[in-house]
């Protein structure tokens, strides 16, 4: 029955990377969050009962009907009477004065594992984390042994060394369930332990034992607290267990165990008995577990890539709503064309923020669109969006996604199941992690050609060979063989692509493709991708933040900024003649997008962040951030074109700054410098943001 | 490959050894010497004394556990003093009780556990929140209260199953099934809450992994995803757990064993700590570490046999 504990719930791990502090260990200690605890239903209960049952049992003498000893001989296995609210044992023994006679001892001894389980396994697991890699390997092989042994037996074996008595054999259990307390542990005093505030207490002469106090210890603070309450319902249950068997506290003394043992003798004739201490212990225990489970409880981390059925119906809602709400909202974008058109596409969490708003674009077939902008701008979520294949909670709210005249934005799971992979496919950033670990390579690509092509199995491995050709592998037959771990990252993105061809798509979304790889590798993936293009006459999606990339591949671009298509266009028109700001910002901020001629001295910065959705303004949402802001930047600003072939730009001085020819500044304070360098056009440049 | 099983044989040696030692040190700390707990009260003293002799009992420490050591390897663990009954052939007979025990409990809790975390995964919503209060609600309950209810609602009431009793499966199969039925059941709930929580937790995270994406992305059906990509990913952790559960289970066959009256080691245990019976405490430590840590060092292998990157290595 032991190491039912040893192992904490599998989300408590999660939970304890997630509540690593951010911003320094003081953070980490207020965060032993009360507000957690009182939020949760289950947790406001557990206190309440646990409160509640310490109250009763410390102040038992002063109001119990009964002393534990009295019988009654008239009412003997009672039910609930006046006189006996919980009824009577076998000897007419008050079951309720019993059961909170006996709280006092049996939530005082269980702290005592508590205190011995959580004390040993913390201070094991600061010591590992302080004194390196050699102390670590001793105590964690000390840890796993305790771990593998039949704790219950050795217990066992321990009272009959000592007999009953229940405070040691209380503590000797605490320093057998220490070893799992010290697992759930270790990894979180590790990583407090190779934060930088402890690098910089360690140059100023802190000592070890000065860092594991003070910066270390605070940081466990909420993980010691959740395990002390789930190792507290765990230590109940052992001691009762103990006593059911006949080691429990000497004979005339109740305890909750042999209350149990003793009714269970009567199950036959009085089943009632059973009710009363039973619901009592397991009340408390759910108590422990309650407060446990509420205080640990992981803020939803990573969203999941395949939602549960209950998201899922929750989301055919979302998308019966945005079909629906098609017919009577009319966008005032530019008629559809190509093959596939966005209008006015907006993306948001379900029931949360928006985080993209009214995008637009096309993409005529056999041409490459390239989606640019700094992380946060929903480039992601927009491409995602083409293949319904957004993240767990996320919808698209509103717009259209037309492909080939069809609204994928209103297309049920089942319509876009027949889209993935046939028409539309995918190939993201990290393609070790695109990969399925546990498979061969050509497990998941004949696989997904079988599916894809309907064909058999021979004819599936012949094209799978092929496809690795095609995409540049040489030695096809051997990579099919291999699990994703064992190829390189290069290697990895030319076989996602070739998973990617396998249901010979029209159009390919491509995530990022080359960020994740080396700059030599990149070129090549880049050229390969060209040539798939020219070769298959399929279109491509590229979300990059790279202008090299987009220089390279992409015959038009949307800049994107804070959820927004901020400018629109033929590559060669915005790399040449950007007309809004924030790509006049990227451009003067991108080493790869400057000729080595007119290479700046200094590059660029943009300063500031991408806002949050729930910071967006109703105004420019650039205007934080933009060296150009003036008062008229304050209002909505539409999409409109640029006046260099059909280029849409969204921008209220566009064409002011066409004219001045004005440039994004390298400087950390824009305003100074241009006042200094270009004194006449201080009127245009004057930040008036108040 | 190799390397690795050489470390697992060797630590699992070590903590058989440990325990060995550990057991040793403890029955030599119980009160009462064993000439008089097998004498029994009213002996004299020099009948004590002359039994302690012949046990060895006053030589140094080492040199007794070294013998008892020398005996254990060849499979003798010496006479129980209560009965004078070899403790090696009385433990050979309880082995089976509880092995039966506990691997049926592992079995079924595995069983059930995996479908219920796996449906409270993948449905979510108001499924996965019963799910999740059931487990509640089977963790916080005593193994000894449900099977208390269980020989109540089952044995007492339909008399469906024996309440009590262990038939071997020589003298008959179908009633050694219909003998194990309830105590086997009575671990499982507990265990089956515990993996059906991990096996939970295993598989949204699998679910949350990006090659599930991919998998979406080139239009692998729902099941698909589910069964075969997303449960082999959560493979690992959820037999990982199963592996700990026996562990607990084992140990939690001590209770069952005195609710339903079944001649395993449990039972072994309760009443040789009572009696004070050294030899067969000691024994019965051993033998139940032994087996606790070959299944563990099995079930551990078959993790890493599950987990493609340490097979190629
Ligand atoms: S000039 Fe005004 S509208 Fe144009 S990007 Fe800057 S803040 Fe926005």
């Amino acid at each position: 029955m032991i190491p039912n504990v040893a192992p904490a719930p599998a989300d408590s791990t999660a939970a304890a990377a997630a509540a690593l502090p951010k911003s320094g260990p003081k953070a980490a200690f207020t965060k032993v969050s009360a507000h957690r605890l009182f939020a949760s239903p289950g947790g406001v209960a557990g206190v309440l009962w646990l409160a509640a049952l310490v109250v009763a049992s410390l102040t038992a003498p002063l109001w119990l009907p009964f002393k534990t000893e009295d019988q009654d001989f008239t009412a003997v296995l009672s039910g609930p009477t006046a006189a006996h609210w919980l009824g009577t044992d076998e000897l007419g023994r008050d079951l309720l004065s019993r059961i909170f006679a006996s709280a006092a001892g049996t939530l005082g001894t269980s702290f005592i594992t508590v205190i011995v389980a959580v004390g040993l396994g913390t201070i094991l697991a600061m010591a590992s984390a302080a004194l390196g890699d050699r102390v670590e390997a001793v105590i964690s092989r000390v840890t796993e042994i305790m771990m593998s042994v039949p704790g219950t037996v050795i217990i066992l074996a321990v009272i009959g060394a000592v007999g009953t008595n229940i405070p040691v054999i209380m503590a000797i259990l605490g320093i057998l369930i220490s070893a799992g307390i010290y697992r759930v542990m270790l990894g979180q005093a590790k990583s407090l332990q190779s934060q930088l505030y402890v690098d910089a207490a360690k140059v100023d002469g802190v000592s070890t034992l000065g860092i594991s106090l003070r910066h270390v210890l605070p940081g466990l603070t909420n993980t010691i607290v959740v395990q002390s309450a789930l190792i507290f319902a765990v230590g109940m249950l052992i001691q009762a267990g103990l006593a059911f068997i006949g080691f429990g506290p000497p004979i005339p003394q109740p305890s909750w165990g042999g209350m149990i043992q003793g009714a269970s003798q009567h199950v036959y004739d009085a089943p009632w008995l059973m009710v009363p201490t039973g619901a009592v212990l397991a009340l408390t225990v759910l108590a422990a577990n309650a407060i446990g489970n509420a205080l640990g409880k992981a803020p939803n981390a990573a969203a999941s890539h395949l939602p549960s059925a209950a998201a899922r119906r929750q989301r055919a809602k979302a998308v019966a709503a945005v079909g629906a709400a098609q017919v009577a909202a009319g966008t005032d974008a530019p008629p559809a064309k190509g093959q596939l058109s966005v209008r006015g596409l907006s993306v948001g969490v379900d029931g949360g923020p928006r985080l993209v708003t009214d995008v637009s674009f096309d993409v005529e077939q056999g041409t490459v669109l390239g989606l640019v902008g700094e992380s946060g701008c929903g480039k992601t979520m927009t491409a995602l969006s083409l293949l319904g294949l957004l993240p767990s909670g996320v919808v698209a709210t509103g717009g259209q996604i037309l492909w080939n005249g069809k609204n994928l934005a209103a297309a049920t799971d089942r319509e876009m199941e027949a889209i993935r992979g046939r028409d539309i496919a995918l190939i993201s950033q990290e393609p070790m992690r695109a990969l399925d670990p546990m498979f061969t390579v050509g497990y998941q690509l004949t696989s997904a050609i079988r599916r894809l092509r309907k064909v058999g199995k021979a004819e599936a491995r012949k094209e799978a060979r092929s496809l690795l050709e095609k995409v540049g592998i040489v030695d096809a037959g051997r990579i099919l063989k291999t699990y994703p771990h064992q190829i390189s990252g290069g290697m990895a993105q030319r076989v996602a692509i070739a998973l990617a061809l396998s249901g010979r798509p029209r159009l390919l979304v491509a995530d990022e493709p080359t960020t994740a790889l080396d700059v030599t590798v990149q070129a090549e993936i880049l050229s390969l991708l060209r040539s798939l293009v020219k070769d298959t006459g399929m279109s491509v999606v590229m979300v990059t933040h790279d202008l090299g990339v987009v220089a390279d591949i992409c015959d038009q671009v949307a800049v994107m900024y804070a959820g927004q298509v901020v400018e629109n266009g033929k590559t060669a028109n915005i790399l040449d003649n950007p007309r809004h700001p924030y790509t006049l910002a990227l451009l003067a901020a991108d080493p790869h997008a400057n000729h080595a001629a007119d290479m700046p001295e200094r590059l660029a910065t943009i300063s500031g962040q991408v806002p949050q959705p729930k910071d967006w303004p109703t105004g420019c949402r650039f205007m934080a951030r933009c060296q150009f802001a003036g008062s008229a930047c304050a209002a909505p600003v539409p999409l409109l074109p640029s006046g260099s072939e059909d280029g849409l730009v969204r921008c209220v001085k566009a064409d002011e700054l066409a004219v001045e020819g004005l440039e994004w500044v390298a400087t950390e304070v824009p305003t100074h410098r241009l006042l200094d360098l270009t004194p006449t056009r201080t009127n245009v440049v004057e930040k008036d943001m108040a | 490959m190799a390397l690795f099983i050489t470390k697992r044989l060797l630590m699992a040696l070590a903590t058989v050894l440990v325990v060995a030692v550990l057991a040793f040190l403890l029955v030599h700390a119980m009160p009462g010497s064993p000439g008089a707990v097998s004498l029994g009260a009213g002996a004299s003293q020099e009948a004590i004394d002359e039994v302690n002799a012949r046990l060895g009992w006053n030589d140094p420490l080492v040199v007794q556990f070294v013998r008892w050591l020398g005996d254990a390897v060849q499979g003798n663990l010496g006479t129980s003093l209560i009965d004078g009954r070899s403790v090696s052939d009385d433990l050979a007979n309880r082995l089976p009780v509880t092995a039966s025990l506990a691997a049926g409990a592992t079995l079924l809790s595995g069983v059930l556990g995996v479908a219920l975390g796996v449906t409270a995964a993948v449905r979510g919503g108001m499924v996965d929140r019963i799910v999740g209060g059931i487990c509640g609600m089977a963790v916080a309950l005593p193994a000894f209260w449900i099977g208390i209810i269980f020989v109540y609602l089952l044995a007492v009431q339909s008399s469906v199953f024996p309440a009590t009793g262990y038939v071997p499966f020589e003298a008959s199969p179908q009633d050694w099934a219909l003998s194990l039925a309830l105590p086997v059941i009575t671990l499982a709930v507990g265990g089956a809450a515990f993996i059906a929580r991990q096996t939970r937790a295993s598989m949204l995270e699998a679910l949350q992994q990006e090659h599930i994406r991919t998998l979406r992305a080139t239009a692998t059906p729902t099941w698909k995803i589910l069964y075969v990509h997303a449960l082999r990913y959560a493979s690992l952790p959820i037999v990982a757990g199963i592996a700990l559960q026996f562990i607990g289970l084992f140990g939690g066959s001590v209770i069952a064993e005195q609710l339903f009256a079944m001649p395993g080691l449990g039972q072994a245990v309760q009443t040789s700590v009572s009696t004070h019976d050294a030899p067969s405490v000691q024994g019965v430590v051993v033998i139940a570490t032994v087996v606790v840590v070959a299944v563990n060092l099995v079930l551990e292998l078959a993790t890493k046999f599950l987990d493609p990157k340490l097979r190629a290595s």
